[in-house]
């Protein structure tokens, strides 16, 4: 109890520094802040992981939306991008488009996105140093805690009840898939010196800009974003109650999921206590467990977990839980009597340094950063615009 | 210009901008040899060396006609006509990939996918493809090989232009080396050969679709 008070408290400390002592103190920032809040203590009083994680990433992505699209109509009057945009290198940098720059720059020092180097919130080196402390902490876990595009598919996978298509006897082909995929975009990548996945494929074009239709290669790439957007983030999660387009298609989770074993924390499964009853498989929504991963008692989820706790909460016998990728090695070194505690004061603390406790705290910070300032726009303009159309208010 | 210094300017000139070669082959060379049965570190010499005598085929066979046609090709050096060629490549290029992944599909799936045979338009083996994909990719244009091409049609000599192509390919080929780490990748990460199998696929309808057919009718 003590431990969830006092963390509780410090993320409290969190997102009062970054979302309202970094903006204007008014009163949409106390409410944003208070609903993190709510959230963080919801998640770690109840356990309940995945449900308050699902809401908190669906609330962001809805906000970053509106923010993103009022910032480009303030700025541009519309969501095309406009050659003088291109031009000047003006494009927001996506990190989804990472894994396709890498070796391209590697090999030629050339930049196949047209953002800014640095001096803007979404500027290449800005979101190289995020992403970095990601790989590093924690991992692909950026998908389900701080990625503002997962969210769209969370909420859309979270209506009905019935999963009405099954993809667990696919799981295997679908995370093949997703690196062949990931694969083909980075080749391409290679070879057409820009990324592929942003002229034809990304999805997300819908929710924030796109190449003007001016002839008919970009109305072709239109009808493409938007038939993968339609099918890929909103029917198919419908149906399957995963994050298909995560899974399938999006390079920056392929490539996290291949950078994952870097990061501190990971999702360990007790073959001991484990009873196969594939309720963990059949709730993950990016297709990590399988019937191979239980029965074969690999004691842990498949390369492509994004830690977002969908397992923990479901399995009936506790047996997943998260750890640190070094606590076998320090159980090794320092011996098995490091986790029996003598007193209260060591209890505290080993309690206070529960992977669990601590991952969440990581991974929460990480969504308190990124979200604040666009979650907190596109709540001012959702405000403006609701009481606009209520003609209660606005300019 | 002497045959000798030609000859060393295009080896230089291969190797300068070797890496620019590479790139544009790498997305048909990896997938091919990383997917290939039972690869080995021999099967991947083959394979690679299959594809560059394929692409310096091409090469040749396009110095000795810049050389027999002397300056008169010089009304074909614009940046038009080199997308063109490049966009001919690329369906060539992807056609024979698709071919040769429904071929794969095919042999794994003899009994569940008997369309497949209607759909794979020739027999081919990865030995095949790799030869004729090598020839596709000769036609890819890039900036130093307008300049040899350059070279040949000044020089005027069917044997002046094959040297000047052989020592421009000889320039280029220290960056595939790297090909040869894929066996050993391969037999480290067994699932690298399925998932080289969908990309070539991938690979395959992109260049057809959006790198050839698209540009073809709707770009001028």
């Amino acid at each position: 109890m003590a431990v969830k008070v006092l963390l509780s408290a410090l993320m409290a400390f969190v997102i009062y520094f970054f979302t309202i002592s970094l903006r204007s103190a008014d009163i949409i920032t106390f409410v944003y802040a208070g609903f993190l809040l709510y959230i963080f203590i919801s998640m770690i009083f109840t356990g309940n992981i995945n449900k308050y994680r699902r809401i908190f990433q669906f609330v962001f992505a809805v906000l970053f939306t509106i923010s993103f699209i009022g910032n480009l109509y303030d700025e541009r009057g519309s969501m095309a991008i406009t050659q003088n945009a291109l031009f000047e290198s003006e494009i927001p940098f996506c990190h989804l488009v990472i894994p396709v720059s890498i070796i391209p720059y590697a090999l030629t020092k050339t930049i196949i996105f047209p953002a800014r180097i640095t001096g803007h919130y979404a500027a290449i080196v800005s979101m190289l140093v995020i992403w970095l402390t990601a790989v590093l902490t924690i991992g692909r876990g950026w998908c389900s805690w701080a990625c503002f595009y997962g969210g769209l598919e969370d909420g859309f996978s979270g209506i009905g009840k019935k999963q009405r298509i099954k993809l667990l006897p696919k799981s295997k082909e679908i995370r093949y898939f997703h690196f062949a995929f990931l694969a083909f975009l980075v080749l391409m990548g290679i070879a057409f010196m820009s990324s592929i996945f942003c002229e034809w494929f990304c999805p997300f074009k819908l929710i924030t800009e796109f190449t003007p239709i001016v002839d008919i290669p970009s109305l072709i790439a239109t009808f493409v974003f938007m038939s993968v957007f339609i099918i890929f983030i909103v029917i198919l999660p419908i149906l399957t109650k995963k994050r298909t387009q995560c899974s399938l298609l999006c390079p920056f989770g392929a490539m996290q999921s291949l950078l994952d074993p870097v990061s501190i924390y990971r999702v360990a499964i007790d073959t001991d206590k484990c009873t196969s009853c594939m309720q963990c498989a059949s709730v993950c929504p990016f297709n990590a467990i399988d019937i191979d991963t239980i029965t074969q008692k690999k004691g842990r989820p498949e390369i492509t977990c994004a830690k977002c706790g969908a397992c923990m909460d479901v399995c009936p016998q506790k047996a997943i839980s998260m750890e640190f990728s070094f606590s076998k090695a320090l159980a090794k070194k320092c011996g098995s009597n490091v986790l029996n505690p003598d007193n209260k004061v060591q209890k505290f603390f080993i309690d206070l340094l529960n992977p669990k406790y601590v991952f969440m705290f990581s991974a929460f910070t990480f969504g308190v950063v990124i979200s604040s300032m666009l979650s907190t726009d596109g709540m001012r303009r959702l405000i403006s615009g609701i009481l606009n159309a209520l003609q209660f208010g606005g300019n | 210009m002497s045959l000798w210094s030609g000859a060393i300017q295009s080896l230089l000139l291969g190797f300068s901008t070797g890496t620019y070669c590479a790139m544009y082959c790498a997305p048909v060379l990896i997938p091919l040899v990383t997917g290939t049965d039972n690869i080995s570190l021999k099967k991947t010499g083959i394979l690679t060396s299959l594809f560059l005598s394929g692409r310096m085929i091409t090469y040749i066979i396009l110095g000795i006609i810049c050389a027999g046609a002397g300056l008169l090709v010089s009304s074909f050096f614009d940046p038009v006509f080199a997308r063109r060629l490049s966009v001919i490549a690329y369906i060539f290029c992807g056609a024979i990939l698709l071919n040769n992944s429904f071929q794969k599909m095919k042999k794994k799936n003899e009994a569940q996918c008997r369309g497949l045979k209607k759909i794979s338009v020739f027999t081919s083996n990865d030995y095949s493809t790799a030869v004729l994909s090598g020839l596709a990719v000769g036609l890819h244009i890039c900036p130093p090989y307008w300049a040899t091409l350059f070279l040949c049609s000044q020089s005027g000599s069917a044997l002046h232009a094959a040297v000047y192509f052989i020592f421009f390919f000889s320039g280029t080929l220290p960056f595939f080396l790297p090909v040869f780490a894929l066996p050993f990748a391969v037999k480290k990460l067994p699932v690298l050969k399925k998932i080289a199998q969908t990309t070539q696929l991938l690979i395959a309808v992109y260049f057809i679709v959006f790198a050839g057919l698209i540009p073809l009718f709707f770009y001028k």
